[in-house]
C-alpha cells in the first residue's frame, strides 16, 4: 500500500508537470484592438502573415470582425470561424448589409456616395432583371417588357425609375419549359452565382467578384494554370480578365437554352479579350473594362433598371467627342471632391487642384483622363498605369456625323484586324 | 547518520511529491489569479480640431479629467487627479482643491495646503497631421 | 503516525469488508471527492464568469482561451461534473445491487436518491451558463416542461425561470440556483448523507453475528485507500481535463436574424433585400436528458416528461419500503437472491434509460 501510494503521488506529480508543458506549448495569443471597436480580437494569432487588403481598410482600425464577423476571442479554429458572414467572403450579397454596411460605411447616403450596397443590389448585373424579362416574354409569361422579376427580390423606396420592387423569380414555378431550362443554365452570371465550373469561370460573389482579384497579374487564358480563390485584396484596378470571368465567355443559344462556350484558346491579350466574333478598336482593348465604364453603369445608380440599355450609357464621344463637339470636361476646384479620393486609391494619376479631368454626360468624373494645355489629352490606364495621349475629334479628318454612335460606325474605320 | 528503513525513504518521496504537486498547484492558482480579462484603458484623446480652443481659453475636460490651457506659448494640459488619492479637483479663483481630504494646488498645480506633496501632473499635448488636438496620458 | 483532523472524521477501526474494492467499487467516496473538484473549479471560474446574457459566452471564451490555464479549470469542472454523474449512478446501482439500501440505511437511500437528483439538476444548470447555441432549445423544452404541471406549473416556471423568455432572462436566476441555491441544498444533504453512514454503522454489513469475516482496519489504513482512490481519480480527471476540452460554441445570438454588425445603421438603407436566413440548429437535449428527449418525441408532454421521470423516481424511492425486503446475512453481497425484483426493477430501468439514449444519438 506504502509503495503504491508513493507511485501514484509519483503519478499525480507528474499530470501536474503535464499540465504546465501543455501550457507553455499554447498558442501566445496576438491581440489587436481595433480603434473602430474598442474589442480586443486575436485572429492575428494565426493569420499575421495575411496582407493588408487595402490603403482604405487598415487592420489597425477596422480590426478583422467588423467585416468578417467571427469570435474575436477564440483561440481555436473552429469555435473562431464559426460565426464568419459568407465563409471566406463576406462580401456575399446575403451578408454584406452587416458585413460592409453602415451609415459610415458602405450603406450611407446618396449625397455622400456611401450608398454602394444600395446600389449594387438594386443593379442590373445583381438583379438580372432584364435578360428574365425578356426571356419571360419572348415565351409567354409575360405580356410586356417590363421589369417584374430579379435574382432577388429588391424594393426601391425612392425610384426614379418608377419600379419599385422586383420579386424573386422562381424557375420552378413557370410553366413554360423553356423558361425552365433557362432557370436551370443561364443563371450563373449575376453577382450572386456560384460561377460555373471551370477555370475560366472562377470568381468570388457579391464585392469581391469585381473587387478582389484572382490572380496576381492578369492572366491569359490556358496559361496562367489552376483557378484561386483570391487574395486577400480589395481593389479599384480591376483588370478586365476579372469581368471576363462572366463576360466575352460564349454565348446563349436561346433555341436550346444552353450557355455555348467560346471554343477558341487564346494565348495574349489581343486574341482573350473578347470573342472571335467581336469587332472592336485599338483602346477597347489595350484599356480595361473599368477604363471606359462607369461606375454607375457597373455598380447601379440605385434605381431598379428594366434592361442594360437603360443604364450602359459610355459610348466612343464620351471621351472622344464628335467633329463638333469637344468632350466634356470639369475642373477640380474642391479639395473634398471624391476624385481625389478616386485617384488616391488607385495612385495611376497625381490629381491637383485646378486641373482638368474629362466627365460624362451625366457628370461622372473620367478622373483618370486629363486635359492638357495644347488640347490634346491624357489617360493613365486604370489597371496597367500605360500612359497614353489622345486628340479630340474635333479637328481630325473624322468624317462621322456625330449623332450615329453605334458600334458599327466607328469600328467601320479603326477596328482592329487579328 | 542513523538508519533510514525503506518505509522512512518511502515517506520522504511520497511527502516531497505531494509538495511539488502542492507547489506546481498553488503556482497554477497564483497564475490563474493574475489575469486582466479588461481592454486596456485608454492613453490618447482625440479632442477634436484645435481651432476649437481658441487662445486665451481653459477648457475642463472631464475624460480624463484635466484643464486644457491655450496660452501665447502653445497648447498645455493639467491633470485634475489629485496626487493623493486620485480624486478629481474642483477649480476655484485661485486654483485647485480637493473635496476629499482638502489638499489646495494652485492654478499652476502647484501644492499650496493638504495631505498631497506632489504638483498636479501636466499631459504631453500634439498636434496631429490634420490640425486636431491629442491628449495624452503617459 | 499520529491521527489527524482528516483521520479522525473516521472511527478508529472500521471492518476490513466495509473498505473492499470489490464491494463499494469506492463510487461514494468518489462522488465525494468530485464534488470537492467541482466546488473549487467553480469558485475559480466565478473570478471570470460574467452572468449576463451580452457576456456570458464571451467570458467563457475568455476563461477558455485567455487566462492562464482557465481552460484547464473549466475542463477539470465539466469533467468532473460528468463523472459525477456517472459515478453516483454507479454508486446508485451498488448499493441496489448489494441490498445496501435495508433498514436502518433507509432513510440514508432517499438522501442519496435525492442527492442524485440535485447533481442532475446542477449540471443543467451549469450547461445552461454556457450561453451559447446550443443551450437555447433545451432551455426552452426544459422550463416550458415545468408549464405543463397542473396547478402549480407556472408557480414552478417562475421560481426557475424568473418569467418571460427562457432564452433572454433565465441566465441570472439558473446562475443563483447553480452557485447557491443548490450548491446549499447539496452541500447539506452530503453532510447528512454522509453523517448518516456513520451514524447507520459504516458502509452496509449483515449484523455482526452473521459477518463471516471479522478482521479489522485501522483509520489510518482506510485515509490511506481513501488518498490512493483520490489520486488515481486525480490523475484520470487530469488527464481527461488536459486531451479531451469541455465543449465550446458561439455565442447565443441576440435575435434570430443576421447578427448586424456594431456600424450598421437601419434607417439608413433605402431599399432592401430579401434573402434566405439559414437558421438549422441541431437540437439535442444535453446527453444525461437524451432519453428524455426520445420519450418526448412521443407524444403528451407532462406525461412522458413530468410524470414517468417522476414515477421512475417514486418507483426507486420505495424499494426499500414496498420491495420485499432483503435478508439480513444478503446486506453487502453481490446480486443476493432475498432482493432480486429490485434489482431487476433498478436493471430494467437502466436499460430503457441506456436504450432510450443510445437511440437518440
Amino acid at each position: 500500500m506504502r509503495r503504491l501510494l508513493t507511485l501514484s503521488s509519483f503519478l499525480f506529480l507528474l499530470t501536474f508537470l503535464l499540465v504546465w508543458w501543455m501550457n507553455s506549448r499554447a498558442l501566445k495569443p496576438v491581440e489587436l484592438i481595433p480603434t473602430l471597436t474598442g474589442e480586443s480580437e486575436y485572429c492575428l494569432t494565426c493569420h499575421a502573415d495575411l496582407p493588408e487588403i487595402s490603403a482604405s481598410h487598415p487592420v489597425k482600425t477596422f480590426g478583422c470582425v467588423s467585416c468578417h464577423g467571427g469570435e474575436r476571442l477564440a483561440l481555436d479554429a473552429d469555435l473562431a470561424h464559426s460565426t464568419m458572414r459568407g465563409g471566406a467572403n463576406p462580401s456575399d450579397l446575403s451578408v454584406v448589409e452587416a458585413s460592409c454596411g453602415g451609415t459610415n460605411c458602405h450603406s450611407g447616403s446618396e449625397a455622400e456616395n456611401r450608398n454602394h450596397i444600395q446600389r449594387v443590389t438594386t443593379s442590373v448585373q445583381s438583379t438580372y432583371a432584364g435578360a428574365i424579362a425578356n426571356i419571360r416574354f419572348t415565351f409567354g409569361a409575360q405580356t410586356d417588357l417590363n421589369a417584374h422579376f430579379g435574382i432577388n427580390a429588391v424594393t426601391d423606396d425612392e425610384t426614379r425609375t418608377g419600379i419599385t420592387s422586383l420579386s424573386t423569380f422562381d424557375p420552378s414555378s413557370e410553366v413554360n419549359p423553356f423558361i425552365k431550362e433557362f432557370g436551370k443554365n443561364c443563371l450563373t452570371c449575376h453577382l450572386n452565382a456560384t460561377p460555373r465550373e471551370g477555370d475560366v469561370y472562377a470568381r468570388q460573389t457579391g464585392c469581391a467578384a469585381c473587387h478582389t482579384p484572382l490572380f496576381d497579374s492578369p492572366p491569359i487564358f490556358g496559361e496562367n494554370g489552376g483557378s484561386q480563390k483570391g487574395v486577400h485584396t480589395l481593389t479599384t484596378a480591376i483588370p478586365y480578365t476579372q469581368c471576363n470571368a462572366c463576360h466575352n465567355r460564349g454565348n446563349y443559344d436561346l433555341r436550346t437554352m444552353t450557355f455555348d462556350e467560346r471554343a477558341d484558346q487564346p494565348t495574349n491579350r489581343l486574341q482573350g479579350y473578347y470573342q472571335p466574333i467581336a469587332q472592336f478598336t485599338k483602346c477597347e482593348y489595350t484599356l480595361d473594362c473599368v477604363d471606359c465604364h462607369t461606375r454607375s453603369e457597373v455598380m447601379g445608380d440605385g434605381d431598379i433598371h428594366a434592361n442594360q440599355k437603360d443604364i450602359q450609357y459610355v459610348q466612343c464621344k464620351t471621351c472622344h467627342g464628335t467633329p463638333t463637339e469637344l468632350p466634356l470636361t470639369k475642373t477640380l476646384t474642391d479639395p473634398n471632391d471624391i476624385v481625389f479620393t478616386l485617384a488616391f486609391l488607385n495612385p495611376v494619376i497625381d490629381l491637383k487642384l485646378g486641373d482638368t479631368i474629362l466627365i460624362t454626360e451625366k457628370g461622372e468624373p473620367l478622373w483618370n483622363i486629363r486635359a492638357l494645355s495644347d488640347g490634346t489629352y491624357e489617360m493613365f490606364g486604370k489597371a496597367t498605369s500605360q500612359y497614353f495621349t489622345f486628340n479630340p475629334v474635333m479637328g481630325s479628318s473624322c468624317t462621322q456625323t456625330g449623332e450615329d454612335q453605334s458600334s458599327s460606325y466607328c469600328h467601320g474605320c479603326h477596328a482592329v484586324e487579328r | 547518520m542513523t538508519d533510514l528503513s525503506r518505509r522512512d525513504i518511502l515517506k520522504l518521496f511520497r511527502a516531497g511529491f505531494l509538495y511539488l504537486s502542492g507547489a506546481l498547484a498553488f503556482g497554477g492558482l497564483l497564475r490563474f489569479l493574475d489575469f486582466d480579462p479588461n481592454p486596456a484603458p485608454k492613453t490618447e484623446f482625440d479632442l477634436g480640431p484645435a481651432a476649437d480652443y481658441p487662445l486665451n481659453t481653459r477648457t475642463f475636460l472631464s475624460d480624463p479629467p484635466a484643464v486644457l490651457l491655450h496660452t501665447k506659448k502653445g497648447f498645455s494640459a493639467l491633470s485634475l487627479v489629485c496626487t493623493h488619492l486620485g480624486c478629481t479637483v474642483e477649480h476655484n479663483s485661485d486654483g485647485f482643491s480637493c473635496p476629499c481630504h482638502a489638499s489646495r494646488f494652485d492654478a499652476d498645480g502647484n501644492v499650496t495646503h493638504g495631505p498631497a506633496d506632489k504638483s498636479l501632473h501636466s499631459l504631453r499635448m500634439e498636434i496631429s497631421k490634420d490640425d486636431r488636438l491629442i491628449l495624452h496620458l503617459d | 503516525m499520529r491521527p489527524s483532523f482528516f483521520h479522525h472524521l473516521h472511527p478508529p477501526t472500521i471492518p476490513a469488508a466495509q473498505a473492499r474494492w470489490r464491494y463499494t467499487l469506492a463510487a461514494g467516496g468518489t462522488a465525494i471527492f468530485l464534488m470537492l473538484i467541482l466546488g473549487v473549479t467553480g469558485i475559480l471560474e466565478m473570478f471570470y464568469y460574467v452572468p449576463n446574457p451580452q457576456e456570458a459566452a464571451l467570458s467563457v471564451q475568455a476563461i477558455t482561451y485567455h487566462v492562464p490555464f482557465g481552460g484547464f479549470i473549466r475542463n477539470l469542472h465539466y469533467w468532473a461534473a460528468q463523472l459525477l454523474l456517472i459515478v453516483s449512478a454507479i454508486h446508485l446501482l451498488r448499493v441496489v445491487f448489494t441490498a445496501a439500501y435495508s433498514h436502518p440505511r433507509r432513510f440514508n437511500y432517499l438522501l442519496g436518491l435525492g442527492l442524485f437528483i440535485l447533481v442532475i439538476l446542477l449540471d443543467f444548470t451549469g450547461y445552461i451558463l454556457r450561453w451559447d447555441q446550443g443551450v437555447c432549445w433545451p432551455l426552452v423544452t426544459g422550463t416550458n416542461l415545468l408549464k405543463t404541471i397542473p396547478l402549480i406549473g407556472d408557480f414552478l416556471y417562475r421560481i426557475t425561470v424568473g418569467g418571460g423568455e427562457a432564452c433572454s432572462t433565465a441566465l441570472l436566476r439558473f446562475y443563483t440556483w447553480h452557485i447557491f441555491g443548490l450548491t446549499v441544498v447539496v452541500s447539506i444533504l452530503a453532510f447528512w448523507h454522509a453523517f448518516r453512514v456513520r451514524r447507520d454503522g459504516g458502509i452496509a454489513l449483515p449484523p455482526p453475528p452473521l459477518r463471516a469475516d471479522n478482521t479489522r482496519i485501522s483509520r489510518n489504513d482506510l485515509v490511506r485507500r481513501e488518498v490512493l482512490a483520490m489520486f488515481l481519480v486525480g490523475i484520470i480527471l487530469i488527464l481527461l481535463a488536459s486531451f479531451l476540452p469541455a465543449p465550446i460554441a458561439p455565442p447565443m445570438p441576440e435575435s434570430a436574424s443576421i447578427r448586424l454588425s456594431v456600424l450598421q445603421s437601419v434607417d439608413s438603407i433605402r431599399s432592401s433585400v430579401e434573402y434566405p436566413l439559414s437558421t438549422s440548429v441541431d437540437a439535442r437535449a444535453p446527453w444525461f436528458f437524451l432519453w428524455v428527449q426520445q420519450m418526448l418525441k412521443w407524444s403528451d408532454p407532462f406525461l412522458w416528461g413530468v410524470l414517468v421521470p417522476l414515477g421512475i423516481l417514486a418507483t426507486l424511492a420505495l424499494i426499500p419500503y414496498i420491495f420485499p425486503k432483503p435478508a439480513d446475512s444478503d446486506i453487502g453481497r453481490w446480486f443476493p437472491k432475498s432482493n432480486r425484483l429490485a434489482q431487476v426493477t433498478v436493471a430494467v430501468i437502466s436499460l430503457f434509460v441506456v436504450i432510450l439514449t443510445l437511440v437518440n444519438r
